[in-house]
């Protein structure tokens, strides 16, 4: 995920830390989505709502909460998530790779909530030929992204899987958003305010001089991001 | 900027002051649509209403607004069939 | 049919306001019959650039009220038989500009004029998208400068998505008029060039207006600058622009410029 958050108790105090935070890297968390992570947080379910709305105040957009118990949640609410990903997506890989082997005797019943087992298809990736301008957001959780041109300061671009950038990159790329540590951003010149893969984020000042307006390819090494320059 | 041009253009800026004077004497007096000028031309043209039946394309109204003097314009076309009421 | 033209920026004090009364007037100047229209509801000031503010009968929101005909509210320019002007209300709240109304009002217009610019307030808001909603052609008014180039981005963004021409699944002609453009600064390095400009907004350039006093003089007076003094390297730059959206090719030049920074110029795309 792009970013989780462990609000801690009091809620008031870590909302005021979050405002803090947010005061000083504007905009951090706009339109980021966010998992919330209240694992053995003592809290209710109104006390939940009324926090849900206080982040989304904030424009802090929650789309899952993880670790909480069932009778916390509701249909008003994000759902349930567990290691980054929503819980009810869990079983779609697994009916792919069923529906990818179709020679292996057939005798395997489909899972439950699968009705009818999805053909074998290529990843997706989706092809973007202009700017992607300021107040923009390009979200493909389904795959890759390639942009043919810009993406502008104050744009934002979330994939699922890796994000190709030919021209300038100068708002945020965020690849591997629904947990893919494999995932990578290239870009053929780098001014972006942010970078992430698999929820691991640098910042504009994260980013090492050198590499500024230069062509970029960024990855995952455990948990650091590693850049090289291309060409 | 040519500097000749500059000192042989008369200056601008009083031109300015005089402008804005002015307007906002006439939108000071004018809280909502109250002012004499503005008054005038709307009972002037209910009185027209009351006797003729004017197409709005009919009339047509000029202000000025001055500083010592503002003028209202009104000018009414009035077809030969568009008395209301008299018979 | 005339071409409904918007005047937007998203930042304010770029120069919209004196962009759209000297493109209007430069279209006039052509002997083509124009209309600027002022959609800053509350905050009207196209009437004191045009030097119209004592005639002010009936406005926008009158007209689209039903208060007033349009014939009644459109206000003819003193120098310029071709140049018309509608103003926005002073008093009136901007909830008073319905979308019908608008649509209603620049359908109206087009019929009868041959350039109808509106003249967009700043801001995203209902005013701002309610300008642009039924144009043909936008003039995204930008200043070299970090914040009015990020905001022109934004709403470039909008006019390709929120515009009842992207609604139809068309694309509106953008085009980029660079205002107070300063070459000293520029050749210093001061200020983002022109390249930096268009490199990051991509798209199309329809003029330069350098930054002079012959803008704040014409305003002074009460004159659209193509008026004030034709001359000038400002009102130059706005004929050449109404030149190039009426179709006709121009080179694109900074007037007032010495001859050899020309050179630089080749490889720029005109609009």
């Amino acid at each position: 995920m792009a970013l989780a958050l462990s609000p801690e108790l009091p809620l008031g105090d870590w909302l005021h830390q979050l405002d803090d935070l947010a005061a000083r890297s504007a905009g951090f968390f706009l339109r980021r989505p966010v998992v919330l992570d209240i694992e053995g947080l003592q809290i209710s379910r109104p006390e939940l709502k009324e926090f849900i709305d206080e982040l989304s105040r904030r424009n802090v957009r929650v789309i899952g909460i993880e670790g909480a118990r069932p009778s916390l949640l509701g249909a008003d609410m994000p759902p349930a998530m567990s290691g980054g990903r929503a819980t009810q997506d869990i079983e779609e890989p697994i009916a792919e790779a069923a529906a990818a082997a179709p020679d292996s005797g057939g005798s395997e019943p489909a899972p439950a909530g699968q009705p009818e087992p999805q053909p074998v298809r290529p990843v997706p990736s989706m092809i973007i030929d202009q700017p992607v301008r300021s107040g923009q957001s390009v979200i493909f959780p389904e795959g890759d992204i390639t942009i043919i041109a810009s993406v502008a300061s104050g744009a934002e671009v979330v994939a699922g899987g890796s994000i190709h950038v030919y021209g300038a990159l100068r708002g945020r790329a965020m690849a591997g958003s629904m947990g893919n540590a494999s995932a990578r951003i290239f870009c053929s010149k780098l001014e972006a305010e942010l970078l992430a893969i698999d929820g691991l984020y640098k910042t504009a000042e994260d980013i090492e001089p050198h590499l500024r307006g230069r062509a970029v390819h960024l990855w995952l090494d455990g948990d650091a991001i590693k850049t090289e320059t291309l060409n | 900027m040519n500097i000749l041009g500059f000192f042989g253009k008369k200056a601008s800026a009083p031109t300015a002051r005089d402008r804005l004077q002015v307007l906002l004497a006439h939108e000071r007096a004018s809280v909502g649509d109250s002012d004499l000028v503005t008054r005038l031309r709307e009972e002037i043209l209910a009185v027209i209403a009351k006797h003729v039946k004017v197409d709005g394309e009919q009339v047509k109204v000029t202000m000025d607004r001055g500083d010592q003097v503002s003028t209202l314009e009104i000018d009414v076309e009035i077809p030969l069939k568009a008395r209301v009421g008299a018979t | 049919m005339g071409k409904v033209v918007v005047v937007t920026s998203g930042k304010g004090g770029v120069g919209k306001t004196t962009s759209a009364a000297a493109l209007g007037a430069a279209l006039a100047q052509r002997k083509e019959k124009t209309v600027v229209v002022d959609f800053d509801v509350g905050l009207r000031n196209l009437d004191l650039v045009m030097g119209a503010e004592r005639r002010v009968v009936y406005d926008l929101v009158n007209v689209i009220q039903g208060e007033a005909k349009l014939a009644q509210a459109l206000i003819r320019d003193k120098r310029l038989e071709t140049l018309y002007l509608l103003p926005a209300s002073q008093t009136r709240d901007k909830d008073n500009l319905t979308a019908e109304g608008v649509e209603r009002v620049i359908g109206a217009l087009k019929k009868t004029f041959d350039w109808v610019i509106c003249d967009s307030p700043a801001g995203i808001e209902r005013g701002a998208t309610l300008a642009m909603r039924h144009a043909d052609v936008a003039v995204v008014v930008t200043n070299p400068e970090v914040s009015s180039v990020r905001d022109s981005d934004r709403i470039i963004g909008l006019i390709d998505a929120k515009t009842a021409k992207a609604e139809r699944g068309e694309r509106m002609d953008r085009h980029l008029l660079l205002t107070r453009y300063n070459p000293n600064r520029a050749e210093r390095g001061d200020m983002l060039s022109v390249e930096d400009v268009l490199e990051i907004l991509s798209i199309p350039l329809l003029g330069i207006v350098p930054e002079s006093m012959d803008v704040l003089r014409a305003s002074n007076i009460g004159m659209p600058v193509t008026l004030a003094d034709s001359q000038s390297a400002p009102a130059q730059a706005y004929l050449q622009a109404a030149r190039r959206l009426a179709g006709e090719d121009v080179p694109i030049s900074i007037p007032g410029e010495k001859r050899s920074l020309l050179g630089k110029l080749f490889g720029w795309r005109a609009a």
